[in-house]
């Protein structure tokens, strides 16, 4: 069994890399777990356009259920709600994970890759001077010149090559996501006011993860939507629910229970995602034989409003790809062109830039202060009593009643602009 | 030995089962088929066998071309070869019109047969017909719920398990025979990466144009039995009973809840 590459994992990045490598005439074998590729899968809803249209433009065949054409933060308590909206050009499209990857893993396979499915890979293979020369699988042993990691988030491949360390609590969250389907499109369509092909992209701060860090989202599908949340797991010994309840009393608050309502529940699933970006990045992306790329890489940027994992996915896989092309032997030497490209590419200069945004998303303030603030004050400037307020009186009054720093708040605020 | 392993490509689980309530029809749609889960048992039963005898393990599995996936799946514990038998005119078809393409796709492809293997029932349909049917169309003689089987001369000697009567028997049959395989009764062993690799190589896809069936015995056009109504038992609404307190009187809680609901009956030491 002789392959010239070998990619563990058939997510987003590991079929993007068999794809260009398969259509560069490469013999290539994606051994993915799963019953098909994407049975795995499970994100929040959207894949940003921008960088694809540069690293694979063929995704405009792909299924696309909607482009997100709306854009929604809210900030939620109990009993308020705040919400910004804005309208966006195509700049992302809303689909299944699974669709995506499937469609990618159809083309890969036309190109020419192998994927077998319901195979685990239980290591990397290296030989006596710690080249990595294959991957085994139960007392299967496969060769190939190459390996590219792209086994995504739970890195457990790489951590028992004693590349990584285990990952730690502080450096991933759960997301917790249901899919609700309705009884038409059209119903859905008349719900959130949406065109045919029109999507929204919405995201909640405070309530859904009892004001710890993390966030609610919800997608629009093609006739269903995403619900969900994400918590980050270095607060979950503060969390007073379950979290998989949270998700159910997001569905339930009244703020977001009308428009689901009737809704039947369709799938249900949970996930780890990175939040450190670069910061959990391995100590290179590249090692005798070895490339290691997406989520597996720490190559997602997470803002606490977005994800964006997809795209970075994908360009890393093809950047893997054509590192491979160019390197003429699998030497690390050879291979650190990958590192190169990553450089000069967006990938690392973008997640470079956002290092420190987990620091800031790890500070309550956001969770907490400021959801409570911002509804309070705006519910109080827009209530006429036998008073009507100034915009500084309901900011004082809210000020007062809330226990927020107006102070605190603005050197959190004038940081967080910064980094975010 | 020559076995023969009859399989089903079925939805994974008895949870990921839904009936369109429009058609009385098996949704498919967006649920991966895999080996019904307990061919598995069937499968590991004639592997276990072969290794002991020697010889060859084939699976024969009547589908549409989505099967596939289900065989590979096979192969991948070490079945020989497989065997997809895939035409349009097959769909639509009752256990009777299934066993006799699974019979007649025996007959010409392995015909030297010793035993045929399937599991206790499929998972997503549940009527255990097949062994039994296919065995009458091939005229050979079955026997349901085997756990353990050695082979002297040209007899096998079964052991099965009946649950409800909770005995063990053991009979001799003669070879040629059929036999259904007891659930759980086997460890099914690991799907090997180096079998699956190449697995497209051992499995082969007959049409009808290969097996020549008559179309009035095949499909729906040879199904004798039809579903001609079915009316889904509605779920229970749930009860959205909360019961909170310490764990102790939780439990209490709970107990006499489901007692009352008849879900459990009092039994004497329950409190
Ligand atoms: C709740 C949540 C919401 C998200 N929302 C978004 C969003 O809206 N937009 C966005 O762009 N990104 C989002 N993401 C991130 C995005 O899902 C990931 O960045 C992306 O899927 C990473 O792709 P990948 O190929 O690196 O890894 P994965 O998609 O995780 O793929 C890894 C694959 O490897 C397989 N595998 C792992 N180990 C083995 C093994 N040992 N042997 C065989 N196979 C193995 C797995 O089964 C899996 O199929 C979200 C993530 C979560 C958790």
């Amino acid at each position: 069994m002789k392959f010239d590459v070998a990619v563990v994992g058939g997510g987003p990045a590991g079929l993007a890399a068999a794809y260009k490598l398969a259509s560069a005439g490469f013999r290539v074998v994606v051994l993915e777990r799963g019953r098909e590729p994407g049975s795995k899968a499970m994100y929040g809803g959207r894949v940003y356009t921008h960088w694809l249209d540069k690293y694979l433009p063929e995704f405009r065949k792909a299924a696309i259920d909607r482009w997100v054409t709306r854009e929604l933060v809210t900030f939620l308590t109990e009993d308020k709600a705040v919400t910004l909206e804005t309208t966006t050009e195509r700049g992302s499209f809303v689909t299944p994970l699974v669709s995506f990857t499937s469609w990618l893993a159809r083309l890969s396979r036309d190109a020419g890759a192998q994927i077998v499915t319901e195979i685990t890979v239980d290591q990397l293979a290296r030989d006596e001077r710690g080249r990595f020369v294959g991957v085994k699988s139960g007392s299967d042993f496969l060769r190939a010149d190459y390996v590219i990691d792209a086994e995504g988030v739970n890195r457990l491949l790489l951590e028992r090559a004693g590349i990584v360390e285990r990952l730690k609590p502080e450096t991933v969250a759960v997301g917790v996501k249901e899919v609700l389907k309705f009884e038409s499109r059209k119903l859905l369509e008349e719900r959130f006011g949406l065109g045919e092909e029109e999507g929204l992209a919405w995201t909640f701060a405070g309530y859904p993860t009892e004001y710890l860090p993390g966030g609610g989202f919800l997608y629009t599908y093609r006739d269903s939507v995403a619900i969900g949340v994400v918590m980050y797991l270095k607060s979950w010994d503060k969390l007073k629910t379950p979290v998989y309840d949270l998700v159910e009393k997001l569905r339930l608050h009244p703020y977001v229970a009308p428009y689901v309502r009737g809704a039947m529940l369709l799938e249900y699933g949970a996930r780890m995602t990175p939040v450190v970006g670069i910061n959990m990045a391995p100590p290179k992306f590249h090692y005798d034989g070895l490339l290691i790329v997406g989520d597996a890489a720490g190559f997602l940027l997470h803002t606490g409003v977005l994800i964006r994992g997809v795209d970075f996915a994908v360009a890393s896989g093809v950047l893997a790809a054509e590192a491979i092309r160019e390197s003429g032997d699998p030497s690390a030497e050879a291979l650190s062109i990958y590192e190169k490209k990553l450089k000069s590419s967006f990938i690392y200069p973008q997640l470079e830039k956002f290092r420190n945004v987990d620091r800031i998303l790890g500070d309550e303030t956001l969770f907490r202060d400021l959801p409570i603030f911002a509804t309070g004050v705006v519910n109080r400037y827009f209530t006429i009593d036998d008073k009507h307020r100034t915009l500084f009186e309901a900011l004082r009054e809210t000020s007062k009643e809330t226990n927020v720093s107006l102070f605190k708040l603005l050197i959190y605020m004038a940081r967080a602009v910064r980094n975010i | 030995m020559k076995f023969v392993v009859l399989t089903k490509a079925a939805v994974p689980l008895s949870s990921a089962i839904r009936i369109d309530p429009k058609t009385g029809t098996l949704v498919r749609e967006g649920v991966p088929l895999t080996a019904n889960v307990w061919d598995r048992d069937a499968v590991e039963f004639a592997l276990e066998m072969r290794d002991r005898y020697g010889g060859e393990v084939v699976a024969i599995s009547m589908a549409p071309p989505t099967g596939i996936l289900a065989l590979e799946s096979l192969i991948g514990m070490g079945v020989d070869r497989a065997i997809l038998a895939s035409d349009r005119a097959f769909a639509g078809a009752d256990t009777w019109a299934t066993a006799h393409v699974l019979a007649k796709t025996i007959e010409k492809y392995v015909p030297d047969f010793d035993l045929v293997v399937t599991g206790e029932e499929t998972i997503d349909s549940t009527t255990a017909h097949i062994g039994a049917q296919t065995a009458s169309w091939l005229g050979v003689p079955y026997l349901y719920y085997v756990y353990n089987a050695e082979v002297r001369g040209r007899t096998l000697i079964a052991k099965r398990f009946l649950e409800d009567e909770g005995v063990d028997e053991v009979y001799e049959l003669k070879m040629p025979a059929v036999i259904s395989v007891l659930r759980s009764s086997q460890i099914p062993r690991e799907v090997k990466l180096s079998r699956k690799l190449t697995a497209r190589e051992h499995l082969q896809i007959v049409d009808n144009s290969k097996l020549g069936l008559d179309q009035d015995c095949v499909g729906l056009r040879g199904s004798p039995t039809m579903v001609v109504g079915m009316s889904p038992a509605a779920y229970p609404p749930r009860k959205r009973i909360v019961i909170s307190g310490a764990p102790g009187e939780v439990a209490k809680k709970v107990a006499e809840v489901l007692r009352e609901l008849g879900v459990v009956c009092a039994v004497s030491g329950l409190q």
